[in-house]
């Protein structure tokens, strides 16, 4: 479900407010009001609205003023910005023209005509924008830009599935690679780089080639041990100032196809759940490392554990357990053990999540993109 | 501005005056907070109290801020988390990257 769009209304009169207020939020949009200008500067510094509607003539701060302190902050200038006045006169609508404000709504304007503009700017809005994202998406795809493969390989004595959705179709920062070296080791990558959109993406691809290169050139020597792996990645991220501004999560797994064990090393992830089927029991196998490039060391540590048949182990990224509440947005990974347990320890359990709506629901609720890797040994 | 800033003994106090720390605000509040360190400032508390939840963007950007603080010979440490963020902090380790205490005071003394 897509949320309603955020209107901020500014205007010193109650009755303009509960009037058009009204209007919006029956017209299905989400209506902060501020009677001046400086709540409305306290309502911008918690949300950014899709939309100011602001009157011109107010009391100490007018609608020019405002309008020209938001052009002055860069997280606010490009808030689509709409005068709502009763001065029909052509020298002030040129004015608020001049400071690129998108329309000048006359308040004696039929509602229903201005429910029709508003409507008709945020409809040309979302287009515009969803065909830049299939642009740069298309380019992406034609460049060979995958932060998320397209496949999970196969491994012998285990089943593994992954589950990845972005948010509100952008590319964010979770990525996932999945490498196989001579048909015996599977490494698995999960990150999630720290920051959200395009940068976030741009950057995801800048991790990947390292943590590639140090899996390629560790194995080829014959390391296989997950944290001088993790090691390695971290001691090029902390020295590289083109992608340490970033921060990044990084879990590393790697699927031993003849010993049938896993070793993991993790770099500020969250921890891996463990579904033990004999105990019935959902487990936290938690790593030590820092976040890559945090610090020179990383403090990384190695668990290595044999999987029994039927065991599940999955791996997610903070999108997964991130979620709205009536209190506000809350990170909360217990409870997401408590809603995932209840589909875990079956043979289909990937599958449950997927076809029951478990994971769609997950998708419904992110406020980031979230991504999960399922792994099942076999019997 | 989302960080006020008030001195105290041998420290400077950055208070976060929003609700939500997310991607929107990472940004500005790494600018800031990287202003303070520039200024000179060797140990600056950023104070969380108001804040009810955060993303990984915003804990990013307090991140990339001390290791700027460290690369200058500074420190910052955070104080004011509320239940879920201090849990969130545990979480992904980063209460090993920074000094975390209840209270400005406290951070003081343990300064």
């Amino acid at each position: 479900m897509p949320k309603s769009k955020k209107i901020l209304l500014v205007d010193d009169s109650p009755l303009i407010l509960k009037i058009i207020g009204q209007a919006l939020e029956k017209d299905g949009f989400e209506c902060l009001k501020a009677g001046n200008v400086p709540d409305a500067m306290e309502h911008l510094k918690n949300d950014i609205p899709d939309l100011i509607l602001s009157d011109y003539q107010m009391p100490d701060i007018d609608g020019f003023a405002f309008r020209q302190s938001l052009m002055a902050i860069p997280e606010y200038r490009n808030i689509p910005f709409m005068f709502l006045t009763s001065i029909a006169d052509h020298d002030h609508m040129q004015r608020g023209m001049n400071m690129e404000v998108i329309d000048y709504i006359i308040k004696d304007t039929p509602i229903a005509f201005v429910l029709s503009k508003i409507n008709n700017f945020l409809n040309s809005i979302r287009e515009r924008h969803q065909r830049t994202i299939q642009e740069l998406s298309s380019a992406a795809m034609a460049l060979n830009l995958y932060s998320i493969p397209q496949d999970a390989p196969a491994v012998d004595g285990f089943d593994i599935h992954f589950w990845h959705r972005s948010y509100q179709n952008y590319p964010g920062g979770d990525f996932i690679d999945l490498i196989t070296i001579e048909n015996k080791y599977t490494f698995i990558i999960l990150g999630d780089v720290m920051g959200k959109k395009w940068g976030a993406w741009f950057f995801s691809f800048g991790y990947l080639s390292y943590i590639r290169a140090a899996v390629r050139l560790c194995t080829s020597e014959g390391d296989l041990s997950t944290k001088s792996i993790m090691q390695k990645i971290n001691s090029v991220i902390y020295l590289d100032p083109v992608v340490s501004g970033l921060l990044s999560t990084l879990s590393l797994i790697m699927i031993n196809a003849e010993t049938h064990t896993i070793s993991y090393t993790g770099a500020g992830d969250l921890p891996l759940l463990y579904y033990n089927k004999a105990e019935c029991s959902l487990n936290k196998v938690s790593s030590a490392g820092l976040l890559l490039g945090v610090s020179k060391d990383g403090g990384f540590d190695e668990h290595v554990f044999t999987m029994q048949p039927h065991d599940q182990l999955l791996m997610v990224t903070d999108g997964m357990i991130d979620k709205e509440t009536p209190r506000g947005k809350k990170t909360d990974l217990k409870e997401f053990e408590n809603e995932v347990t209840q589909y875990l320890g079956r043979a289909d359990s990937f599958q449950d999540m997927k076809d029951n709506g478990f994971l769609n629901k997950k998708a419904q609720e992110q406020i980031d993109d979230c991504s999960l890797i399922f792994i099942q040994k076999n019997s | 501005m989302i960080l006020q800033t008030n001195p105290l003994e041998g420290a400077l106090q950055a208070t976060v005056q929003i609700k939500e720390g997310n991607m929107a605000l990472a940004e500005q509040f790494k600018t800031e907070l990287l202003t303070l360190v520039d200024n000179g400032n060797k140990y600056i508390i950023v104070n969380f109290e108001q804040i009810i939840y955060v993303d990984s963007s915003f804990l990013g950007a307090l991140v990339s801020a001390l290791k700027h603080a460290m690369n200058k010979g500074a420190d910052i440490a955070v104080v004011g988390l509320n239940k879920d963020i201090k849990s969130l902090f545990q979480l992904v380790r980063l209460d090993k990257v920074f000094k975390i205490y209840a209270s400005a005071q406290q951070a003081l003394n343990g300064a």
